[in-house]
């Protein structure tokens, strides 16, 4: 909210300056978030006067003007049409200097000389209007300084006003803080009504169909308003609010609001049906036009003000086209009413139209206000309109009953803030802000909340205000203190920290993607799973219109844009939740990815074998790692297929029965579409599957105390025969001496033949016992031998 | 020779071993030891002069050594002489060139924080909590005493799910979890992921990450507030970082605050980073409001407890001079490798 300091100073006299005026408010709950000077660089714009326009020879869009500075004619060129001769308006001459630091100087346009600048409101910072140039006020003498007509330069504040503070949406709530932080008194004008005309009773009559929707409502007549601008000073307060001057009529209706934070609403009397005002709930389907030209679809969801046949304003939202403030008005009905907050909220957003006036009703308004916004508003509408006011007022509803005490406990008000107050300072806060007290003792006090602070309900609320007035930032920091509670249970927190000091540990580098993707993103991963799919209702773009259910399509993506950028070297992983659907819930899981691309620095020799093998494996064994220093359950691999893995090179992981994860090498077709040239390992697993308990201690085993044995061993056998087949009949019937098991080499050539191959291994023996001797060594050696020739048909080559 | 000279003649012998740098020198070594007239054969020549509780031991290391210190004589003389080129290569090794070897991988500096900071309050004894992301409207509003038609509920702000879930906001609901699920005291942080539909740009990002704090117990005041996020503010941005409260406006503490920390770039006289101010916006905070409390069935008579909540990627970006908060999402590695 933007709050002008020569407005407030009408209702506190205060004469701290704009930046102590400003830090005060900061520091009490209203931050200020710019201050600005409107006007300021204004000092060499003055009053001209146009005397004759004629078109430019050469541009249609151009005036050539003679224009009076005061005391000589320029030749000006504009490009601006909404003046005429005889007009007030604001002239740079040469020389002058605008607000953005630019100098007039004599200038020759399409051919004609012009030797100023006729400016519109922003060109001078005073407003965002760039409709036209700024028409000053007939009585404006050519030749004065501009500033000089506007009143000087105006120091606005720009407010945050928090959401539970609507009174503070106003110069005299502000100017009601403002006294209460400086002590000051707070003067509030008593408008002085002439009301001449008949009751306004035989003008109009009010119906309203649901006071819940509607708690109050107020309508007063005036007759022979004259419609023209309203005055300079009103217009430019208007405007430094940042609310658009349209007529006197209605820019008091603004001006009020704007004073006392109550929205007010003028309608063109003549065009209510049978001169009366219903205030109910829209019919399905029923439609108005808005002032802002737009064709509004109601419901019986939102309330509208009508007349006897149709809406003609959007309850404290917008007025309607139709009833509308027009040079043609003469007779006005003036609306103050309170409407439901709730209500007006889910209108607002229904509509998707949100004005000054909504944003106030849905924050509630002082009901107690209503009265004094009416008055006011006539009264003003009397002077700069000249109207007739019909005597008297319809008020529906009228007063509201008043809160209930809240009973504050003083030694509670010291324990919470941890600052001592005595009964004298806790009444003094209280009456600087106005908020009366029923009954005080040395443990109590109880509170009477007024109506302009609907945020004040419990003893907390009234505890916050003393807080504030008193400085929070007075309030001490004590020692901080350990506490710990014994049955806090965060051991899978822990758990997963522990896990990504062993991820980065061997290597990898951790990236992070949103929650959300694209859906085609997802679709190039299959399509098959879309009904596991979680899908935003209503996602800010297409981009991330989806939940993820896996983190391999942004692992794929993320090495992508590495590759892209020339970095075609990538270890990389993910930890974060996945979505999916499952049941009639969304599930939500905790995964892991891991993506290996190229030949990541410091992974030693081995990371140079960029084959679809060397790549497989070495996701596998960063895996086996993984688990090992995790102390997880060792990981089963089984052939599998996944829409995102080449056939053939993608397996499921097992922990036991159960699979908890997926690994393979990215199909060519989406690595190009990144335009990598490399094989690419994923792998995907559940979180919990690795994460290491606590308490789960690997214990110790004691380290051998008699020396062991190798023994080589090479077979031949088919290209069918995997390694993983030549361990298990190794370990299957194997001697409690043997202790390893270590494939060395394998072989390929013509001289072995074509499908076979031969594997090298070592075979560790070694007993507990005593020290082995060569014949026992080679008496298991044989047996492991005999097996392997029966059960692989594997030729050996002893060595 | 007893054992005990022995043991001193092995251990010389080996140290001599390595030590000679030329071929004649480990000659020399072996004839001094090896050699027929060498201390070795005079060892086993004068055995039997030996105790007889150690002669079996002194023959055994005698024989030992004599094994090994020829195996070691002949590789340091491969390694001087061998194919000509160990000694020379030593003396023209470049040790300029690049190290190999093990390269550690990176934390995402969100995570960084997030682990720095859950360190700080863990040694207050504060432990971690986490909720899901997808969230009931009641946990993330309702419990929190944010009234149905408060601006953050738009739909504008908030993403739905067609379950009439929504992806949380803020932390707080697991707050509202943990309180449902245990008796005070309740001491913890919640790191984790929330979701807001802001249209990203340098300063905001639909999918952020906030840490929140809680503790409740029976008394525990603003001040208590205040030292506690005075020593995360030192911990976190610097020894002589300070915080100062501001009051402010959330729905489900009261009194509120916001907690500036000192500009740890400028030490408070204003600069680019603190644009000028000498402070940062840091934290929201409060006291718990009662009405939270009795949302989760805690005596608002006997419970206190006080809340507090920060941006991890604020954080980030604050501490580590990160200009573009879509720099923390694009998973480049070229900027990932830096933390």
């Amino acid at each position: 909210m933007k709050l002008p300091l020569s407005w407030l100073r009408e209702y506190v006299d205060v004469d701290a300056s704009a930046e102590e005026i400003a830090e005060k408010l900061t520091f009490s709950g209203t931050e200020v978030e710019g201050i600005e000077h409107v006007g300021a660089g204004c000092e060499s714009i003055i009053v001209g006067e146009v005397l004759a326009w004629e078109k430019h020879p050469k541009a249609d869009r151009l005036r050539l003007c003679r224009v009076s500075d005061g005391s000589n004619e320029l030749p000006v060129v504009c490009g601006a049409d909404n003046f005429d001769a005889g007009d007030k308006v604001a002239l740079a001459p040469v020389g002058a200097t605008l607000p953005d630091g630019m100098t007039i100087k004599e200038a020759k346009l399409r051919g004609e000389v012009s030797q100023g600048m006729l400016c519109a409101e922003d060109e001078l910072g005073l407003s965002a209007d760039h409709a036209g140039i700024m028409i000053l006020p007939a009585d404006a003498a050519a030749g004065t300084p501009l500033l000089d007509v506007m009143g000087g330069v105006e120091t606005v504040l720009e407010l945050e006003v928090t959401w539970n503070r609507p009174d503070c949406l106003c110069v005299i709530g502000m100017a009601r803080e403002v006294a209460a932080l400086y002590g000051l008194d707070l003067k509030i004008p008593e408008p002085a009504l002439e009301e001449t005309g008949k009751p306004v009773e035989e003008w109009t009559r009010v119906e309203v169909q649901d006071a819940a929707d509607c708690p109050r409502y107020t309508a007063r007549v005036l007759t022979d308003a004259e419609l023209k601008p309203s005055p300079m000073w009103m217009r430019r307060r208007l405007a430094c609010c940042g609310v658009r001057p349209i007529n006197n009529v209605v820019d008091i209706t603004n001006y009020v609001m704007l004073e006392c934070g109550h929205p007010l609403h003028a309608f063109d009397f003549a065009m209510l049906k049978e001169s009366r005002i219903v205030v109910r709930r829209a019919a399905e389907g029923e439609q108005m036009a808005t002032l802002d030209d737009e064709e509004r679809r109601l419901t019986p969801e939102m309330l509208v003000i009508a007349d006897a046949e149709r809406p003609v304003a959007v309850a404290g939202i917008m007025g309607g086209a139709g009833s509308e403030i027009s040079d043609a008005t003469q007779t006005v009905l003036l609306e103050s009413a309170t409407f439901d907050p709730a209500l007006t909220h889910r209108t607002s957003v229904a509509l998707g139209l949100s004005t000054e006036s909504s944003h106030r009703f849905e924050r509630t308004v002082d009901r107690a206000t209503v009265e004094w916004a009416s008055r006011r508003a006539a009264a003003l509408m009397g002077e700069h309109c000249g109207a007739t006011l019909a005597a008297g007022v319809i008020d529906v509803c009228g007063e509201a009953a008043g809160q209930a005490p809240i009973v504050c406990r003083l030694g509670r008000l010291e324990s919470l803030l941890g600052v001592s107050f005595s009964r004298d300072e806790v009444l003094a806060i209280l009456a600087r802000l106005q908020i009366p007290v029923a009954e005080s003792n040395d443990e109590t006090v109880s509170v009477l909340p007024p109506s302009f602070r609907p945020d004040l309900k419990i003893e907390a609320d009234i505890f916050e205000e003393i807080a504030r007035m008193h400085g929070l930032d007075e309030v001490p920091a004590a020692a901080p203190m350990g506490r710990v509670v014994v049955d806090a249970d965060d051991a899978r927190p822990r758990a997963v920290v522990a896990c990504r000091d062993h991820l980065v540990g061997l290597g990898l580098s951790e990236i992070m993607n949103y929650s959300f993707l694209s859906e085609q993103l997802v679709d190039r991963f299959g399509k098959d799973a879309d009904d596991r799919r979680v899908a935003l209702l209503d996602p800010v773009s297409a981009d991330h219109g989806i939940m993820r259910d896996s983190l391999i399509p942004q692992m794929a993506e993320s090495l992508g844009h590495n590759a892209a950028h020339q970095e075609l070297n990538a270890a990389c992983f993910e930890i974060g939740s996945v979505f999916y659907r499952a049941g009639d819930g969304i599930q939500e899981e905790d995964h892991l990815s891991i993506g290996l691309m190229g030949q990541p620095q410091g992974w030693g020799d081995g990371a140079a074998d960029t084959s679809p093998e060397g790549t497989f494996l070495r996701i596998k064994g960063l895996l086996e790692e993984l688990v090992r220093v995790q102390n997880a359950p060792a990981l089963e691999l089984q052939p599998d297929t996944h829409p995102a893995f080449e056939p053939g090179w993608c397996a499921a992981l097992f922990a036991g029965e159960e699979k908890v994860g997926i690994l393979g090498l990215l199909v060519a077709p989406i690595r190009h579409q990144w335009r990598i040239q490399v094989p690419v390992a994923m792998a995907e697993l559940k979180l919990d599957a690795i994460l290491s308990q606590t308490h789960d201690v690997q214990g110790f085993k004691a380290i051998p105390v008699y020396p062991s044995v190798a023994r080589d061993l090479a077979l031949l056998v088919d290209e069918s025969v995997r390694h993983g087949d030549i361990v298990q009949v190794i370990e299957s019937d194997a001697p409690m001496e043997l202790t390893g098991v270590d494939l060395f080499d394998i072989f390929r050539s013509e001289e072995i033949g074509e499908g076979r191959k031969s594997m090298a291994y070592s075979l560790t023996y070694r007993s507990a016992e005593r020290t082995l001797t060569d014949e026992e060594t080679n008496r298991l050696h044989v047996a492991i031998m005999d097996r392997l020739r029966q059960e692989l048909k594997a030729e050996i080559r002893e060595r | 020779m007893d054992l005990e000279t022995l043991k001193k003649t092995v251990a010389e012998g080996l140290e001599e071993a390595g030590a000679a740098q030329t071929a004649d020198a480990v000659e020399a070594v072996r004839i001094t030891y090896l050699g027929r007239k060498g201390l070795m054969p005079q060892v086993m020549k004068e055995l039997k002069t030996v105790a007889p509780e150690e002669k079996a031991e002194v023959g055994r290391l005698a024989n030992t050594f004599k094994k090994e210190l020829a195996e070691l004589l002949e590789s340091r003389r491969e390694e001087l002489s061998g194919d000509g080129k160990g000694a020379a290569e030593s003396a023209t090794f470049d040790y300029t060139l690049p190290g190999r070897g093990p390269r550690r991988g990176t934390r995402h500096p969100i995570s960084a924080v997030i682990e720095e900071a859950v360190a700080i309050f863990g040694r207050m004894g504060f432990t971690v909590a986490e909720g899901p992301d997808v969230e009931t409207p009641y946990h993330n509003f309702e419990a929190l005493n944010t009234p149905g038609y408060h601006p953050s509920m738009d739909r504008q702000d908030t993403f739905w799910l067609d379950d009439g879930k929504l992806l949380r906001t803020q932390t707080s609901p697991v707050q509202i979890r943990v309180m449902e699920s245990r008796t005070p005291p309740v001491r913890i942080v919640t790191p984790g992921r929330c979701y807001r539909r802001d249209t990203t740009d340098a300063t905001h990002s639909a999918n952020f990450h906030q840490i929140e704090g809680l503790y409740v117990d029976s008394q525990v005041s603003l001040a208590d507030l205040k030292g506690t996020l005075a020593y995360f503010a030192h911990e976190m941005m610097g020894p002589d970082v300070a915080v100062r409260f501001r009051p402010h406006f959330f729905p489900f503490t009261e009194p509120s605050v916001e907690c500036d920390f000192s500009c740890h770039v400028c030490s408070g006289s204003g600069c680019r980073v603190c644009k000028g101010s000498g402070w940062i916006e840091i934290a929201g905070a409060g006291m718990v409001d009662p009405r939270v409390f009795e949302k989760v069935g805690y005596d608002p008579e006997t419970t206190t407890g006080y809340a507090f909540g920060m941006g991890i990627e604020r954080i980030a970006m604050i501490r580590y001079g990160i200009p573009d908060i879509r720099l923390l999402y694009e998973n480049d590695m070229r900027f990932l490798r830096q933390f």
